[in-house]
Parts: structure tokens; sequence; C-alpha cells
């Protein structure tokens, strides 16, 4: 072991410059811009009618030193007028910890499911599945800590814990409101197909304690955004299966790519007053075909089924949603996106359906993708 | 008792699985595109080999799939490109792969750009100029001139990750170089021949071993680096007067041929489709097959242009 370790000595941290530019100390800077029109209101949205800005990312990351590298993501957001600055992302990672453990700390996006981890300009999508805007608020973040080993497998197989703080999930007054736990499973099929197996399981403790509203039957409050970002949806126990499969010929992404995912979720224990059966779920399932290099168009359909909290009861809401969208990326770093939702709902009044235009752009340095 | 058995063995079966100790202490090696697969072949021939990119994939391209992260995490070291070549996917990897030997400014990761002089570095890049790498091209493994200077470098590395086998190492090494050196100069007799040719190109992947044959390259056919050809960018190459001297149309075998094809219909000129590296098959199965392979084709190119001609 002795010799892996020794000349870590002999050579010098100017290494890094493998793909370091200019500037080398200073830390990578990325903003991505997001911006959209959209045609009527639609049920479960995080997107107004009419022209907005999406998800407005400003981001510095940076090896730190040759142990730890950090990240800083700000997100600019506008409610009715009212401007927001959001701490997404405020976190250091370990790079190679012995035994493969991978540490990381602060602010950052919870790994459950599989497109919580990701950032939201990857998605091929205007927006996240009715289930993600639901339970998990788009994408669940927050304060806390992740510890995850990659076992020595030939194959892919990682578990991972997360601990957080939870408020952004639920306000409570655990000190440790979330836990999750989530393993991934991965290959390759043959040299054009891979795929890859989620399973999370995300305990919130502030679940049973979440304001649960008066009770009375006032419908209005479920229109209104009311400008909490974390879930409407919660409950004590989420559990979430999710799969993944590409395909491109020869395994050149670069022209060609089918991508089929899936997630399932399950939400139970809702809050104080629910009985067993009351619980919510939620699943999609969507299919991302690049046709060329430039190109890429996709269908998405996913159904919710949500108990929305009165007071000592619940009231059933469903929800039914399709997407095609169509998207045209100039280079690696711009993307305009056609989009048309139709949605058919129960216990929404505001579900419609509507054209979204959307462009999301990267400027500055452009992270490596996940799969 | 036959439960029992059958639990012991499940239980020995899955111990197996989990700690994977290889018999012998081979060395595992990731290599991120196959040219330095076959440069780490020529080093350590026992070597247990991923590779994560064929000669079919555009290795700018690739994604951090599972399986390549549970590759990383197994490998005593990575040979990678470097230059920005896999900045869309390699930093996932190593990131996730969390292998402590794998990373940043650590032996068990080299870059074989780190080790060549890049043509055509940038001051000042921006992104309207295209995929432009500010380090300079990076497909660096077609330069016959830089390549023994890598493979000087890599036996290096490799000795010191392996010291119990780098007087092997070395030995290879000084072998190879000596079959290099042979192979370069039969290259150096064929380029006389070549010498003033010109071809059109789609990206700069053969930029070193064309500047090194003195062939000229009279177009690209991506309208900047990185951006797949359009119809006007090629409508506006026809224009091009130097396409007149052209002798054909080099395109790599994991780029898409259709815009080559286009413009050979148009023009007359034949299109020659050669691998862009090291191939699993002879004679592109080795680093001086794939050059000697890339000159035939570009030889036979131009003699077919000049019979035309006469």
């Amino acid at each position: 072991m002795f010799k892996r370790f020794a000349p870590y000595a002999i050579f010098p941290l100017v290494m890094t410059a493998g793909w370091a530019t200019a500037n080398e100390l200073n830390p990578d800077v990325s903003v991505t811009l997001d911006g959209y029109y959209k045609q009527n209101e639609t049920a479960l949205s995080h997107r107004e009618q009419g022209f907005g800005l999406g998800h407005t990312e400003l981001s510095l990351s940076s090896p730190i030193d040759d142990l730890f590298s950090g990240r800083l993501t700000a997100v600019f957001e506008e409610h009715d007028g009212d401007s927001e600055v959001l701490i997404e992302e405020a976190y250091l990672q370990t790079n190679g910890l012995p035994y493969a453990l991978n540490v990381r700390a602060g602010r950052f996006l919870s790994q459950v499911g599989y497109l919580n981890g990701r950032h939201m300009h990857e998605d091929d999508f205007v927006e996240r599945p009715a289930a993600y805007r639901a339970m998990l608020g788009s994408h669940y973040y927050d304060t806390g800590a992740r510890l995850n080993v990659l076992l020595p497998t030939p194959f892919f197989w990682q578990v991972g814990a997360e601990a957080f703080a939870g408020d952004q999930l639920t306000e409570g007054e655990e000190d440790i409101g979330v836990y999750t736990v989530n393993t991934r499973l991965g290959g390759d099929i043959s040299l054009s197909q891979s795929w890859q197996l989620g399973l999370s399981w995300l305990r919130n403790r502030h679940a049973k304690s979440a304001e649960t509203g008066d009770g009375s039957h006032d419908h209005d409050h479920e229109e209104g955004h009311d400008h909490s970002h974390g879930a409407a949806y919660t409950g004590e126990n989420l559990y979430i299966a999710d799969l993944v499969w590409k395909w491109s010929p020869d395994g050149n992404n670069r022209e060609q790519q089918l991508t089929l995912s899936g997630e399932y979720l399950y939400a139970d224990e809702l809050n104080q007053f629910a009985a067993s059966d009351d619980t919510n779920e939620g699943w999609y399932v969507s299919g991302v075909y690049k046709f060329a290099p430039q190109w890429s168009a996709g269908v998405r359909y996913g159904e919710v089924d949500l108990q929305e909290a009165h007071g000592d009861h619940f009231h059933n809401q469903t929800l039914e949603e399709t997407d095609v969208m169509l998207s045209w990326s100039r280079s690696h770093f711009s993307t305009v996106r056609l989009q048309y939702t139709h949605q058919e709902a129960t216990g929404f009044s505001n579900a419609d359906n509507t054209l979204m235009v959307q462009y999301v752009m990267s400027l500055g340095a452009h992270g490596a993708h996940g799969y | 008792m036959g439960t029992d058995m059958t639990l012991r063995n499940a239980v020995a079966a899955l111990l197996l699985i989990v700690t994977a100790v290889p018999a012998q202490a081979q060395l595992r090696v990731f290599a991120c595109e196959p040219e330095w697969a076959a440069l780490v072949r020529a080093l350590v021939p026992d070597a247990e080999l991923t590779t994560a990119t064929s000669h079919l994939q555009d290795p700018h391209y690739i994604e951090a799939r599972p399986s390549l992260i549970a590759a990383v995490r197994r490998a005593d070291i990575a040979v990678c490109t470097g230059a920005s070549l896999e900045a869309g996917w390699l930093p996932m990897l190593l990131q996730r792969a969390s292998n402590p030997d794998i990373q940043a400014g650590r032996p068990g990761l080299f870059f074989a750009a780190d080790h060549a002089q890049l043509h055509a570095p940038h001051d000042h890049v921006d992104r309207s100029m295209g995929d432009v790498h500010p380090e300079g091209n990076p497909h660096v493994h077609l330069s016959p001139d830089q390549l023994p200077e890598i493979a000087r470098a890599l036996a290096k590395r490799l000795g010191e990750i392996e010291p119990e086998r780098a007087v092997a190492i070395q030995g290879r090494y000084i072998r190879w170089r000596g079959d290099w050196n042979g192979l370069r100069a039969e290259w150096r007799a064929r380029a006389e021949a070549l010498r003033g040719q010109s071809v059109v190109v789609q990206h700069s992947n053969f930029g070193y071993l064309l500047r090194w044959l003195g062939v000229e390259t009279a177009a690209d056919l991506e309208p900047k680096p990185g951006l797949p050809p359009s119809a006007s960018h090629l409508s506006q190459l026809l224009a091009n007067p130097e396409l007149e001297d052209a002798n054909a149309i080099l395109i790599a075998s994991y780029q898409d041929p259709q815009p080559g094809e286009w413009l050979a219909e148009q023009t007359g000129l034949p299109v020659v489709v050669v691998p862009g590296t090291v191939t699993g098959e002879a004679p592109a199965d080795t680093l001086g097959g794939l050059i000697s392979e890339i000159i035939r084709q570009v030889e036979s190119a131009a003699a077919g242009a000049s019979h035309d001609g006469v």
C-alpha cells in the first residue's frame, strides 16, 4: 500500500492543470439562463403563465485542495414581483477518501430518486414530473451531510445515506428532520445499452407535526403557490424506485441516443391525522430520443394520487399529465425547447393544457454531467 | 444440512463477489481512449484493461455511465488524453468513483497531453468560437513525434505505480521506441509523395498527423469546432476555391458520414473513412498500425485523385 501513497508528496499539485484554464486559481463560474413563455396556468406548476424566468443559476465551483472541492449555487427567482435569492448548493465534497468513501456536507440536492440529484437545467422537459412537483417540491435540497460508498463489485453498486435539517421539506423542531438511504446499481448490457436502478427511502421526521390548515373548506389556497419551495405533499416515509435505460448505436451518444426512464414515489404516514390508507402516490415514464446531434424529441406520461391535508381530514386529488417536447441544441451549451402539456385532474381547479417555449443557456464553465 | 451447505456456498459466493480479490495482482488500468489502452498494452501486456470509448464513439461526448464509474473504482491508474477532451465526463467519473489513487494531482491519473506540445493553444477562448480547447488540440495520439515522449512518461509513471515491474516496463518501452523509430522513418519516406496534397476534414482529429505528413487541410466540414456540419456551411464550402486542390474527404469512423458524402457528390472527391483511433482489429490494432493504415488510405485516395486528373 505504501507505494500508492508515498509518491503523493513528490507530485506537485499543479498537475490539476489537466483541465484548468488560464485563470487557474479562480473558481469556475457558470451561469444558467432559463426563460420561458407559457400559454396557460397549470396545476402543481412552479411556472406562472406568460413570460417568465425559470431556474436562473449562478454557480461557482473549484477544487479547494487535493482532498476537498466545493460548489456554491445561488438561484434567482421571482414570484409575484418579489425577487429572491436562494442558496441551492453550498457544499464541500471529498475527492477520493480511502475505501471509495465519499462525503458531502453543507447544502446540496438530496440523491433520492433519479431526477432529484440532477440539476434542473439538465432536464429534458420544462418542468419535473407532477410526482416530483407535489412530493419533493420539484427538487429537494437541504442542509446536512452525506456519506456514500462505492462497493468494489465488478458492476456499479453504490450505497449512501444522508441526514438533513429537514426544514426545506417540512418545517419542524427536530435537529435532524430528514434521513435518506439510497442504493444504486448499474452497468452495461452491451456496447450500445446501459442501465441504472435506484431505490431510496426518505424519512421525514417533521411530517407528523406539519401544518395541516384550519380545516375550513376554502379551496382557494390550493391554487396559490403559498411560496414555500418545499413539497406540498409529504409523509413520514417516502419510498422511490427509479430505472433508467439508455441506448445509442455503438454507444456513440453524440449522434443518437434513446433514454427511457421511470420512477415510482410512494409516501405514507402523511401527518398526525392520517389513517393507514391515507397515502400519496405518483409515477412517470419518459422516453427521449436524440435523433440527431442537435435534436431531441420526447414524451412523458405521469400520474399522481394525492391527499391534501384539511385540518383533521384529507381531500383526494389526482392529476394525469402528458408532455410532448421537441428541443434543439445549437451547441452543448444552448437549448431551445417547445413543449405541449396536457393535464386531466380531480381536485385541482387550475388543471389545463398549455404550450410552452423554453430556452436553457449555459454561460461559462460547464461541469460534467452525470448519467 | 442441504440448506446449510447452500447457505454457506451462497455466503462464500457473495464474499467472492464483494471482495473480488484477483488471484494475482494484475495491474488494473482504466484507459479513456483506445489509443492509450494500446500504449499500455505495449508496456504492460498482462494489464487488466478497461477502455471507456471505442473508435466508433466520439470521445468528447461519452456519458459517465455506471459501468465506467465501477471501472475507475477498481483501477490502479487511469490513462487519459487531458487538455479538456474528457471535460464533459471524466471529472464526474473521478468524483463518483472516489478512488483515492485516481484523482487530479495524484500519480494514478495520467494525462498524455501533459507530456506533449499541443498545437494551437489559445490565450483567449470563448464559446462563440465553438468547442475550442484553450490548452490546444487534444488529439495528440496521431502525432508521430510526440508519442515517444508520451510513451516515455507513461512507462515512467507505470513503473512508479508498480515498482517491482519498473525494469520490465522500461525494457518494453525501449523496444517500443525502437519499433516506433523504424516506423517513423518509413512514414517519413512515404510523406515525401504526399507533401502538398490536401484533404477536407471534419474536426481537427487528424490535425497532428496531416501536419506531420505535410498534407494540407483544404476545409473543415464543421462550421465551428464541435458543431455538426450544417447545410448552410456545406453550401458555403462549395464556393471555397481551396476545394479545387483537395484530393479527398477524410472522415473518422465515429463521425456521421452524410455531410462528407453530400460534399463528395457535389465535388466528385472520394470519401475516405479511417478509424480515428486504435480498433480491435489489425492493422489498426496498435498506434503504429493505425498511423500506417491512415497513411495508406490517404495515399490511395491521392493516387486515385491523380489518376482521375490524368
